[in-house]
């Protein structure tokens, strides 16, 4: 093996499909003192007979930005998806394994479903606002959780756009629909929709790769402040914005978590030569 | 190229004759329309006036009247069985774009209804005598619009379960991820979505069942005064207009011209109204 | 996630799932229901029908007569008017739907095809009664002064095929009859087959155009192979509806109980003997051959669409292939 690559010996190196050693996930850093918010164990993800995702183990820390790389087709956001079960509604996809949200399995089949996307928020690649108008669209939501006042109501979908740092451009259009916006926009509004219900944990999934320039710009803005109340997990294929959001980053291909670390270690000294292939772009 | 060149002249004007075909095909099918309408106008304007739309068809032999209480009646029955027939339609509709995707009994649903699309509404006029005219002893106007209703269903599950399934996965998806249980996905997201193209459906069936006469015949008849009493035979404009075309009184025949103008011109800009709401649905999403 | 749970939010988890239970089960059952009338139809058809199959049994389909009077009742006439009819009315509507979807795909300047295709579209919305009248009162009158006279002399003076074109010229007869349902059948016709032929790759068709193929020639060789079932498909559908179809018919047949060789001659079909005998049948034996003539349209329409939307759904199966 080539001496500039060698694998840390603290792990002995698990066989895998394409042959090359599997990385496990490293220990908290001294760092990190509490448990991670969600730990994903052995997770495989089967499309029918296909198996989509091999023996997935990582965790998610709090007010932590994770970021999922990885060339497309590598299962990221696969795995983004199992996080709020999303896939159950389409027959014949399912999941193998456990994945446990503040120690308790969401993966098993007596956890409510409804109840658990409540508390993880998506936001989608492409923005998909309601068509209602932008107050019924925050508003939505909430209303299917909690009973509140119409007052309360605003108040909530107020601080919900603020924080998206959309309020200033909506205030004085409330009413009208969510799709008179643009694109930028719309994915903010999907933001603050997300954000609004007050989850735990924010998936998000590309969710600037349609958008120009400046408002991913402002998207990863946001990402940067919402860190601090949220535990993130971000799937992106844009390396650059990987590197300059996230705290920790994994790398996936072909199914498998080929390596994850403190983003600022995988992008300077990463462990695979695979890893360091796809961040030179030799391929991908 | 001296070989080719008898080769190619044929060829040529087999193509001619082929493409001329064509448009002579065009021009007879447009000739048809424009013979159709034009002579709808000629004939039935005339027996539009006041007295048309006020007035009760008379009787054998007595001069003037006008269709009023025909206009009643379909009116009613034709809003009746939409009534009906939009509920039923679009929740099966629903049933076969939202549920039915790993279900052995959403494509029998769909196949049998798109064979009752196309099916003689002659025989569902039988099928609603049967079921109706039999067990009440007597015409009515409520067989009348169960015969309609049971031909306007079909229209409506088609249009919309094509529309529900235009809506895009990811809107639903989006609803999905907040928590929302999925009925809720569906009323207040997918419909809401599919809205203007749900519509279209409606105003599709409205304008198919409008001009049928066939399921009429003999399940509301006709009446020749104003009567809203359901329980009884029913006039309609459909009917009275075939029992009047076919007749010897030249006021009878009149009155029919107009009747039919007046069907032909409502299905027309229901049909046309439909299209362009259809289109503007497709170019907000 | 446990401890977040309140009371108030299992109370409407709970609810939320009675709620959803119900919205799909209310779904399911009308969409059962649909089954359910199907089956309800040929039920009650074939209820009412018993009577006159359990006097006649199979003499019912080829008897000649229908006699009200004598209660002696037999479909053959109805029938082979049906068929015949229909026949007549594909003959022309094929050929001519073909053209014009032809037209539509292939000759016309782009900025007119949403244009005339929609009125293409909008004869297709015609109510039949429409036709049935116009039929009447303009077709049948230039039929029996021109066209039909046209046809005795030239035709009918011909071995075998004059006995088709024999008789007097009154307009109204089958073949009027056929040619009005054709009108109404050639926009169904042209619009299923133009949505067929849009669905040929453009690719394919401009590499047919790309070696020197003819605008016939890529219709003949290319465009119609490719769409075959569905072309096929949507004239199994155009038969079903011209089996099916009453009013136009029944203005301009001439609605004789009788079986005649000649085209020119008045007949009747099937819905048009329902049309018109129907609302006045009083006694038992009549409805009930009323009834079974019912049936049998209705099976027989039955097994046309059924057969064409079979074809349909095997051209889906292999286009998503």
């Amino acid at each position: 093996m080539n001496a500039d690559f060698a694998v840390p010996a603290r792990e002995a190196p698990r066989p895998s499909a394409l042959g090359r050693p599997v990385v496990r996930p490293r220990e908290p850093l001294p760092s990190e003192q509490t448990a991670p918010k969600v730990a994903i164990k052995d997770v495989s993800f089967y499309y029918k007979k296909f198996q989509a995702l091999k023996n997935i183990n990582l965790v998610l820390h709090d007010k932590r930005v994770t970021a999922f790389i990885g060339p497309s087709g590598c299962g990221k956001s696969t795995l983004l998806r199992i996080l709020n079960r999303i896939y159950e509604l389409y027959p014949g996809q399912r999941a193998a394994g456990q994945v446990l949200v503040d120690g308790q399995n969401i993966l098993d089949p007596a956890q409510d479903l409804n109840l658990l996307r409540a508390k993880v928020g998506m936001v989608f690649q492409k923005p998909t606002p309601f068509p209602m108008s932008i107050h019924d669209n925050i508003a939505f939501g909430i209303r299917l959780y909690e009973k509140i006042s119409p007052s309360q109501l605003d108040e909530r979908v107020e601080e919900a756009l603020r924080r998206a740092a959309l309020w200033d451009e909506v205030k004085d259009k409330l009413t009208q629909s969510g799709l008179s916006l643009s694109g930028g926009q719309q994915q903010r509004l999907c933001i603050a929709r997300a954000i609004a219900v007050k989850p735990e944990i924010l998936l998000l999934d590309e969710p600037a790769s349609a958008l120009d320039p400046i408002s991913t710009q402002r998207i990863e803005e946001l990402i940067a402040e919402l860190k601090s109340d949220y535990c993130i997990a971000i799937v992106t294929h844009n390396m650059q914005q990987a590197a300059r959001s996230s705290d920790y980053t994994a790398f996936m291909y072909l199914g498998e978590l080929v390596e994850f670390s403190e983003t600022e270690t995988m992008f300077t000294h990463p462990h695979e030569r695979r890893t360091e292939d796809y961040i030179t772009g030799r391929f991908g | 190229m001296t070989v080719a060149n008898g080769l190619y002249r044929r060829r040529r004007a087999a193509n001619t004759v082929y493409l001329t075909l064509s448009w002579v095909a065009t021009g007879l099918g447009l000739a048809v329309l424009f013979l159709i309408l034009g002579e709808l106008l000629w004939k039935g304007i005339p027996a539009l006036g006041i007295d048309f739309f006020t007035k009760e068809t008379p009787g054998p032999g007595s001069t003037g009247g006008g269709m009023a209480n025909a206009i009643i009646g379909s009116v009613f029955m034709t809003g009746l069985a939409t009534l009906v027939g939009t509920p039923v339609g679009v929740l099966t509709g629903t049933y076969l774009a939202e549920y039915g995707r790993d279900s052995y009994i959403a494509p029998t649903v769909r196949f049998v209804n798109d064979i009752l699309l196309s099916a003689p509404s002659i025989v569902i006029g039988v099928f609603v005598y049967g079921i109706v005219v039999v067990p009440m002893h007597s015409f009515s106007g409520w067989a009348g619009a169960a015969a309609l209703a049971v031909i306007a269903v079909p229209v409506v599950v088609r249009t919309t379960e094509d529309m529900l399934k235009l809506v895009p996965g990811s809107l639903r998806e989006a609803a999905v991820a907040l928590g929302a249980p999925q009925w809720k996905v569906i009323v207040l997201v997918t419909y809401r979505a599919a809205l203007q193209g749900m519509l279209t459906g409606v105003m599709l069936a409205v304008a198919r069942i409008a001009g049928e006469t066939a399921p009429l015949l003999f399940t509301a008849v006709s009446n020749q005064f104003t009567s809203l009493d359901m329980n009884r035979e029913m006039a309609n404009l459909p009917v009275v207009i075939f029992n009047f075309a076919n007749s010897a009184y030249g006021n009878w025949i009149e009155l029919a011209w107009g009747g039919a103008l007046l069907i032909t011109f409502t299905i027309l800009i229901l049909n046309i109204v439909a299209r362009v709401l259809a289109s503007w649905s497709n170019r907000t999403s | 996630m446990a401890s977040t749970l309140t009371v108030e939010t299992r109370r409407r988890v709970d609810s939320q799932r009675i709620q959803d239970a119900a919205f799909r089960g209310a779904t399911r059952v009308f969409a059962i229901g649909v089954l359910v009338l199907l089956g309800a139809v040929l039920v009650s058809l074939a209820m009412g029908a018993a009577p006159a199959f359990d006097k006649f049994g199979w003499r019912f389909l080829v008897g000649q007569s229908w006699n009200p009077v004598t209660e002696n009742f037999g479909a053959l006439p109805a029938i082979y008017g049906t068929l015949v009819t229909s026949l007549i009315a594909m003959l022309i509507a094929i050929p001519l739907g073909f053209g014009i979807a032809v037209f539509l795909t292939e000759l016309c300047p782009p900025a007119l095809r949403r244009p005339i295709g929609t009125l293409i579209e909008l004869l297709a919305a015609i109510p039949s009664i429409i036709y049935g009248i116009w039929g009447f009162f303009v077709l049948a009158p230039v039929m029996a002064e021109y066209v039909q006279p046209a046809l005795i002399g030239s035709l009918g003076q011909l071995p075998v095929v004059g006995a088709l074109f024999s008789g007097a010229p009154f307009g109204l007869g089958v073949l009027t009859a056929g040619l009005i349902l054709a009108i109404m059948v050639l926009p169904f016709i042209a619009s299923v087959t133009r949505d067929v032929f849009l669905t040929v790759p453009p690719m394919l068709r401009e590499s047919a155009y790309g070696v020197g193929a003819t605008t016939a020639e890529v219709v003949r060789h290319i465009v119609l192979p490719y769409t075959r079932t569905g072309v096929i498909g949507g004239i199994m559908l155009g038969l079903g509806r011209a089996l099916g179809e009453t009013m136009a018919v029944t203005f301009v047949i001439g609605n004789a109980n009788r079986l005649s060789p000649s085209l020119l001659a008045p007949g009747t079909t099937i819905s048009a003997t329902l049309a018109n005998q129907f609302a006045e049948a009083k006694d038992d034996m009549y409805v009930a051959s009323l009834f079974a003539l019912g049936l049998i349209l209705f099976v027989i329409t039955l097994l046309v669409l059924a057969a064409a939307k079979l074809l349909l759904l095997s051209l889906d199966q292999r286009a998503a292939k």
